[in-house]
């Protein structure tokens, strides 16, 4: 089914036309970003149920104007016709004040081509149409099967949640439109034998409807078991390994090597290693990573990001080769460049950066069974738990929430947690020897700049073999 | 819009009780690339926050169940009433043990204003940025970018039981990059400032020991392989730190088997070599952003010890899972107070230890107590000389280590934490980049 428009954004429509036009007459440049996400988070574990709001859920208003030197920005969410006046004379009153003494940078005013476009993205079950009583159900038996494998599970957690994005660009010559549904899964079992405890979590996420619950469903065995496993596991014994690394780590080294690395508002400032090496070797010939908007069907697919350029799918990486970077409008304006549609906010209350989307690796042609053959004393790293990124100085951190050990090929059965994976990020990427021929994409997490604004993406790619630094 | 939510609470008979969250925010931000101002923002919103109870009884046993939403004001009234009516509709299979809802008190503490109430926010992000700007004067590094968020925030919160308290509030949130080079490349260290009062000198002082750290990290040295080192940790990372017991301490973890503390517990072992850990709950911390006379909820807080010479005195808990454990509520409260040590920072340094300045990304597991993180800036002393380092990790345990554990008699303040400068960690795993496998 398509996925329905919000009726919201469609009837402000010609109040935020009316807006823009209002705002012309002062100013070169008006754009306005409206925003209305709705959804719901279910979460049922053996101690407790909880029925909320999506964390993310927005709904309200950025305009965006060329104050004759720069951009200013203005975010509200009450308008009607009434307060249509008294929104310009804020933009008038509130923006641009920042005093004579302080210097600051000019930007030329963004010139665009006509455009009118709608996007409106399909699942197979609506979730609208499943009551919370179904939903509650579904995961109540999730969580009481996962109880009943063994009693060493102290806590069995289950959470579904649902997100209705619709979002709407209006500017002098722009008229983009699009809604779509994001569907986001995730087990979490806490495995506890007298004081030791460890915990396992596996997502499940994907521009979905409720069909992600029935993923869920087949998911709760392999979780339980890894958290029990993981009460014998160790603590990594300092070293540098071969390692394969699962789609997901794999992943995870995509965003935090090369994701943030390339993001070009840090070209702009001066604060990404990787502007000084567009053309070099930074990673081995088997090495080719995209992203986009458009370079994936995932939790970051969208046709317009919130600057109103359309989405595309940028290749970062290839054969080894430093290409491009990934920009918002204004670092591109600055630059010289093409926006590549990566101009994402936390909402619309937040400012617009350079942010990734789908971000992943390429598949190869190795087997995995092969990989792991080749292995004669190393790891296989799996499950995302936290990464850092360092694009000035190419540092990178990535912790996992287990390392499998291989001896003579084959998996042991013995497992290492934490692992810390450390290193410099071209010899990381350089130590790629084989690359397995199946890309896997995961979407439960959110991207933060630096600390702060959360974006949702996806990152994956396929079985990597790598050279790596544990703790 | 606040009557017009009420009402409809009213109206839906199912409803036990209600709990209403409202907030306005009007912020000013600046965004700095060097010296320059590369954009400015402002915001006005409103947000309102419902959570609807309902209370039901099966085979004997009361459950209480719940359900929140967000109200936007620009939602008609059929809006307003579908989204009321579909959390009413999904609380009835919310099956959670029945608690009460906070009751009125007359017992909130009178808190000091902000000095940012004394003048208009334009006004005061000009005065923000000269006090952050003071020290950027050196040629071979400084301040490559900064943004600064000002928020002046009306919080509001009202329940079906007559509670109906508000205040006012400022927060400032400044996030910046300092740089420096010497012969090799130029390095880049991040800072992240969060305050309710405005303190130039603070201000100043903090973008100042950033440059200086910064000059350490371009000339740092690779860090070297330790095996299991004594490490002193500081800055941000203390606090990070002492987040893993506030988190085995929080009733809410305890009830859903993240912690096994209990009351009286000693949580740092029988036998304790070092310093005992001493930690308080105070909400009415002078310059915190999370200082507020009731918590979401509307339950009146004051400082509570949690933690006295490594006994678990009390939980953190709010009056829901209070209730769950059959203990006193403390109310949500995030701002904690950790006792110094007897050492001074100099004694902890006298024998050969790492000491780390900044992290990537200090990481502390809140239920297992793993930590670690990559290593941006330390000093190695090896009982001759004193080296800066940079690269490699840090791995450890805290509950193999907390019996023997130092804190320092000097304190920081970073926004919502007051404790010791500087902790001491023994038999810490430390990977360098000069590693190779035994």
């Amino acid at each position: 089914m398509k996925v329905k428009k919000s009726e919201f954004l469609t009837e402000s429509k010609p109040l935020l036309r009316k807006l823009v036009q209002l705002l012309s007459e002062n100013y070169e440049y008006v754009s306005v970003l409206g925003t209305d996400t709705k959804g719901k988070s279910y979460r049922v574990s053996n101690t407790g149920v909880e029925v909320n709001d999506y964390m993310f859920a927005e709904r309200g208003f950025v305009v965006r104007i060329h104050n004759g030197v720069n951009y200013s920005e203005y975010s509200f969410n009450e308008i009607d016709e009434n307060r249509l006046n008294s929104i310009v004379e804020e933009i008038k009153l509130k923006l641009n004040k920042v005093s004579k003494e302080i210097s600051v940078n000019s930007y030329k005013v963004i010139e665009e081509e006509e455009i009118k476009k709608s996007y409106y993205g399909e699942v197979k079950i609506n979730p609208a149409e499943i009551s919370s009583e179904i939903i509650l159900k579904d995961l109540t038996e999730i969580v009481e099967a996962a109880l009943a494998c063994s009693e060493l599970v102290a806590q069995f957690r289950a959470s579904y949640s649902v997100m209705h994005i619709s979002k709407l660009f209006i500017s002098g010559k722009k008229d983009l439109e699009q809604s779509y549904l994001l569907g986001e899964g995730s087990l979490f079992s806490l495995a506890r034998k007298e004081e030791k405890a460890k915990y396992y979590f596996a997502p499940c996420t994907g521009l979905y409807g409720y069909e992600l619950v029935g993923e869920l469903k087949k998911m709760y065995k392999e979780v339980v078991d890894q958290s029990i496993k993981l009460l014998d596991s160790k603590p990594a014994r300092p070293g540098e390994y071969d390692v394969i690394c699962s789609p997901d780590i794999a992943g995870l080294i995509a965003h935090e090597a090369f994701g943030h690395g390339v993001e070009m508002d840090m070209f702009v400032k001066g604060r990404a290693k990787g502007a000084e090496y567009i053309g070099k070797q930074v990673a081995s010939a088997l090495t080719t990573m995209h992203d986009g908007a458009a370079a994936a069907q995932h939790v970051s697919s969208y046709l317009f990001d919130d600057e109103g350029t359309i989405g595309t799918d940028t290749v970062e990486i290839k054969e080894g080769i430093l290409k491009t970077g990934i920009s918002d409008f204004l670092s591109a304006l600055s630059l010289g460049t093409t926006p590549t549609g990566n101009g994402r906010r936390e909402s619309f209350e937040r400012k617009a950066y350079a942010r990734m989307t789908n971000t992943f690796f390429e598949a190869g042609n190795d087997k995995y069974e092969d990989m792991l053959a080749s292995i004669k004393k190393g790891y296989l790293i799996e499950g995302t738990y936290s990464g850092m990124e360092d694009p000035k100085n190419w540092g990178i951190q990535c912790i996992a929430l287990l390392g499998k050990e291989i001896i003579d090929g084959k998996l042991t059965g013995n497992l290492i947690s934490p692992v810390i994976m450390t290193g410099f990020v071209p010899d990381l990427l350089k130590s790629i020897t084989m690359v397995s021929d199946k890309v896997e994409l995961d979407g439960c997490g959110y991207c933060g700049k630096g600390y702060k604004e959360y974006v949702k993406v996806s990152e994956g790619g396929p079985f990597m073999k790598v050279k790596v630094r544990l703790g | 819009m606040l009557n017009k939510i009420k009402q409809i609470l009213i109206n839906h008979k199912e409803i036990s009780g209600y709990k209403i969250g409202e907030t306005i925010i009007e912020a000013n931000e600046l965004f700095f690339i060097k010296k320059n101002v590369d954009m400015d923002r402002a915001k006005s919103v409103h947000h309102f926050k419902v959570t609807v109870y309902i209370d039901f009884e099966e085979k004997g046993t009361k459950y209480k169940g719940s359900s929140t939403t967000d109200i936007h004001p620009t939602m008609s009234d059929s809006e307003l009433e579908k989204a009321i009516g579909e959390a009413a509709f999904a609380a009835q299979y919310v099956k959670n043990p029945y608690y009460p809802l906070v009751k009125p008190s007359s017992s909130y503490k009178q808190m000091g204003g902000s000095n940012l109430s004394k003048e208009s926010l334009p006004y005061w992000m000009n005065e923000i940025t000269k006090a952050i700007y003071k020290n950027d004067i050196y040629e071979k590094g400084g301040i490559n970018s900064c943004e600064i968020f000002l928020n002046k925030i009306y919080t509001h919160a009202v329940n079906s039981e007559g509670i109906d308290i508000d205040s006012l509030d400022y927060e400032c949130m400044i996030e910046f990059i300092t740089t420096w080079k010497e012969d090799g490349e130029e390095i880049e260290l991040y800072k992240c400032l969060n305050f309710s009062e405005y303190d130039p000198e603070s201000l100043a002082g903090e973008v100042m020991d950033m440059i200086t750290i910064c000059k350490e990290k371009a000339i740092a040295k690779n860090m070297p392989a330790l095996g299991r080192a004594c490490v002193i940790i500081t800055r941000e990372a203390v606090k990070d730190l002492f987040s893993y017991y506030y988190s085995k301490s929080n009733a809410t973890t305890v009830y859903n088997q993240g912690s096994t503390w209990k009351i009286g517990d000693k949580v740092q072992g029988e036998e304790v070599k070092g310093d005992y850990i001493t930690m308080t709950l105070n909400p009415l911390m002078k310059n915190s952003t999370f200082s507020r006379s009731f918590d979401e909820d509307g339950f009146p807080v004051e400082p509570v010890t949690i933690i006295e010479k490594g006994v678990l005195k009390n939980y953190v808990a709010n009056s829901r899972y209070a209730h769950y454990l059959n203990v006193e509520p403390t109310g949500s409260v995030i701002n904690l107070e950790v006792n110094a040590g007897k050492n001074s920072i100099d004694d902890m340094k006298k024998e050969p230890h790492l000491e780390i300045a900044a992290f990537s990304d200090f990481s502390v597991d809140g239920i297992t107590g793993d930590f670690g993180g990559e290593i941006r800036l330390g000093w190695y002393f090896d009982g001759d000389k004193t080296i800066p380092v940079t690269g490699g990790s840090i791995t450890g345990n805290i509950n193999e280590m907390h019996h023997d554990l130092y804190l320092s008699k000097e304190l920081q303040k970073d926004n919502y934490f007051e404790g010791p400068k500087a902790v001491k960690l023994f038999n810490v795993t430390v990977a360098g980049i000069d590693n190779i496998n035994e």
